[in-house]
């Protein structure tokens, strides 16, 4: 045990004689912690350096509340804190040191801004005294943190810090949840608090106030134009997981009878079972869905920020539709898509204020629209990738049969390329909070930092993570810290020795000009081994039932590696520059 | 191009110019004049930025950009009818022996300048105004050669009756007196 507030005195042996609750002023670093678990902080994911020494040694008295994951490198670190985020909607938490420790993680915090995911990263810093002085590991991570932090500060006293953590875990997980960098110098985690420690969460800002609760007006104007709306179209943003609004939106889609579409990190708030469910949005998002944009008269877009992804060519997307835009990010209304009513606050206040506006409603034959695309789809794409008469497996087949044997309940973290898309494409959502991907930077070595993040927030879930070759050995070291933990989480290597993407593109539109996406692969699961994690290669279609059976059957972690297709293209497709209604089929 | 005045109210605290002026570089919007100074009220500061942009469109998303930094209480863009603004400009301008006269009073009159510093061969005036009336006394006063000019950057208020506190309601002021 550390340091408490009320410590008391005892004789060892003996009923204790002596009390005394004189308060005692902790340093910065028992600060920092004891914070952290006032925040109600369970798990850090961090890596021990010189400037943040004093707090690893102050951590090492608190092991029995605060568990601490061990990465392999400062950037598993923060894909883990974000995998953690995304699964259970608490700050994730990084702790590193200064200098290349800071800056090893500043794609994860670069990651976390774009996909709003709620992290605290507790970086050291030099003491204050060599701020400024080029000193050993000294970087200046305030400066490269401010464009992709939500906010960032810096600590040299220790007396601010129980104040500015509980500030840091309000605005990182309120209004648009982001990354929070707080940066403490070594002395401020040194020296003696100068009065005693109190932590009190942090309620409200003077400058920062997120609305939650819209405006009537705005809701009035959105229901208006719902209820006149013959073919409206509802978008499922990543507002929707985050709010926490599944059922309101499912309630509000019931009432309505909108057919409803996810963007791609929408994807699992929508059972693809519900009758409402049309498919996905964007570049490889579904055929119906996308051409479909462009005949609709209302999008009803729900936390979502018309990622050009998601928009293709914005001069011909949706000019024929109005637009009501559910957003808690006033700064996203009007930034790519004009609303015609825009609705500012969390999408489930929202949903559910709009739900006794809208009108009971039966769109049918609209819907009924979506499935003569559907139909053309399977026929064209789907039944062809799922029961290939090709030789080699494809992403599709492993994917739908891993989709089967998790019965669509499985918590799947995709990493970045066709396997990500594939596997949007081709996994069957049906539980909630069931997809983690990165979508907006698209950062290739994702998938598995963040999947044992996934893993511990939670423990009770099948957790799969979905990697391509390429990806693999970008984070490939963080197999030492599954192995470590023991954290059972089941890796899949869809291998086709290629950044199979890149390859895709370069045969599209260069001419197929192969520049340099080639690889040649270790053996993966000598690797694995060597980490003391068990695997097996499928490389045949009559072992993937079996493959997959042994994968999921384990209780530790496990690799599997399955030999694909190596040239394998990813369609529909919207190519760059073109408009959703042009999606090419081949 | 028109030229906009953003006015941006913030906390202060250390970093904030930087965390503003991020945003206009990602855009790659330029910066034609800065003013930085604490406002009637203690800790808060107010930054008067002064651009010219073709698509008022793109103000007003920088605006709501810059709103999303956490310290930040408020930004408003204006338009030039919108505010009351002024400049200040000091030049420092040759004036050797033999060399014709400055027109002292054309210059206090006319141009409502001041000598505020005299030395044996230069002069240094001080004007205040518009900038298009601080390069209006510039075209004047340049046949006797300027060997030093600067400008301050814009300081401006709104001509509206509001005041921060009422498009703050909410905040707890007292805390700022």
């Amino acid at each position: 045990m550390g340091f408490n507030e009320n410590q008391t005195a005892t004789i060892q042996g003996s009923e204790p004689v002596v009390s005394v609750a004189k308060p005692e002023l902790i340093n910065g670093s028992h600060a920092v912690i004891q914070s952290l678990i006032a925040e109600g902080v369970k798990t850090i994911f961090g890596y021990p350096g010189g400037a943040i020494m004093p707090v690893y040694d102050a951590i090492y008295d608190y092991q029995d509340q605060v568990n601490h994951i061990l990465v392999r490198h400062e950037q598993g670190a923060a894909h883990a804190a974000e995998g953690f985020a995304r699964i259970t909607g608490e700050v994730g938490v990084c702790l590193v040191t200064s200098g290349p420790g800071a800056t090893n993680l500043v794609t994860g915090i670069a990651d976390a801004i774009i996909d709003s995911t709620p992290m605290v990263c507790i970086i050291g810093q030099v003491a204050s005294h060599l701020l400024g002085t080029d000193a050993f590991q000294e970087t200046d991570v305030m400066g490269i943190t401010i464009p992709i932090t939500k906010w960032n500060y810096q600590i040299t006293n220790a007396d601010e810090i129980p104040e500015i953590i509980a500030k840091a875990f309000y605005i990182a997980k309120s209004g648009r949840p982001g990354p929070v960098l707080i940066d403490i110098t070594k002395d401020a985690q040194q020296k003696l608090m100068t009065k005693p420690f109190v932590h009190k969460k942090t309620e409200k800002l003077l400058s920062y106030h997120p609305r939650l609760s819209p405006k009537e007006e705005q809701l009035a104007a959105a229901a208006k134009l719902i209820n006149q709306a013959k073919r409206p179209f509802l978008f499922v943003g990543h507002g929707v997981q985050i709010a926490g609004a599944e059922q309101e939106l499912i309630k509000f889609i019931e009432k309505t009878d909108i057919p409803a579409a996810s963007t791609l990190l929408g994807l699992s708030s929508m059972s693809v079972d519900h009758p409402n469910y049309m498919g996905w949005l964007g570049m490889h998002g579904n055929y119906g869905t996308n051409v479909l944009t462009n005949q609709c008269d209302l999008i009803i877009a729900v936390g979502m920020r018309f990622d050009d992804r998601v928009t293709g060519d914005l001069s011909r997307y949706a000019k024929q539709a109005k637009v009501v835009h559910i957003e808690i990010d006033p700064a996203e209304i009007d930034k790519i898509v004009k609303a015609d009513a825009p609705v500012v606050g969390d999408a489930k206040i929202a949903l559910e204020m709009l739900l006794p506006l809208v009108n009971e409603n039966n769109h049918e034959a609209w819907k009924a629209e979506f499935k003569k695309y559907d139909l053309i789809e399977d026929e064209k794409i789907t039944q062809p990738e799922l029961a290939p008469t090709t030789e080699k497996i494809k992403m599709a087949e492993v994917i739908r049969t891993l989709s089967d044997k998790t019965k669509g309940e499985a918590v799947i973290v995709a990493d970045v390329g066709q396997h990500q898309m594939m596997t949007a494409r081709y996994y069957q959502f049906k539980k909630p909070s069931s997809f983690i991907t990165s979508g907006g930077l698209g950062t290739m070595g994702y998938a598995l930092p963040a999947s044992f993040g996934a893993k511990v927030g939670a423990p009770d879930r099948e957790v799969v993570a979905m990697i391509g070759d390429g990806c693999f050995q970008m984070t490939i070291q963080e197999l030492g810290t599954i192995a470590q933990s023991g954290l059972p989480v089941k890796i899949i290597i869809l291998n086709n020795n290629f950044l199979g993407m890149v390859r895709q593109w370069q045969q599209l539109f260069h001419q197929k000009r192969y520049s340099f996406v080639e690889l040649q692969n270790p053996d993966f699961i000598t690797i694995a081994k060597g980490f003391g994690i068990n695997g097996h290669t499928c490389a045949k279609r009559e072992d993937l039932h079996a493959s997959l059976d042994t994968m999921l059957a384990s209780d530790k972690p496990y690799l599997l590696e399955v030999l694909v297709e190596k040239e394998e293209n990813v369609f529909p497709m919207v190519p760059t520059g073109a408009c959703v209604a042009d999606i090419r089929l081949e | 191009m028109t030229s906009y005045t953003i006015c941006v109210f913030t906390e202060n605290t250390i970093g904030i110019l930087n965390k503003i002026t991020t945003i206009f570089t990602r855009r790659r919007i330029n910066i034609e004049s800065l003013t930085v100074s604490e406002t009637e009220r203690k800790g808060i500061s107010r930054f008067t930025i002064v651009i010219r942009h073709e698509s008022r469109d793109a103000v007003e998303k920088l605006v709501r950009q810059i709103r999303k930094i956490i310290e930040v209480l408020a930004v408003f863009g204006y338009l030039n009818e919108d505010i009351a603004y002024n400049e200040i400009a000091l030049f420092k301008v040759s004036t050797p022996i033999g060399a014709k006269p400055l027109d002292i009073e054309t210059i206090n009159k006319t141009y409502k300048a001041w000598v505020v510093y005299w030395h044996l061969t230069y002069v240094i005036i001080q004007k205040t105004g518009t900038e298009e009336e601080i390069f209006e006394f510039f075209d004047y006063i340049k046949p006797h050669e300027i060997l030093e000019f600067v400008r301050s950057g814009r300081v401006a208020v709104s001509k509206s009756p509001q005041t921060l506190v009422d498009y703050l309601p909410e905040a707890e002021w007292e805390y700022y007196q």
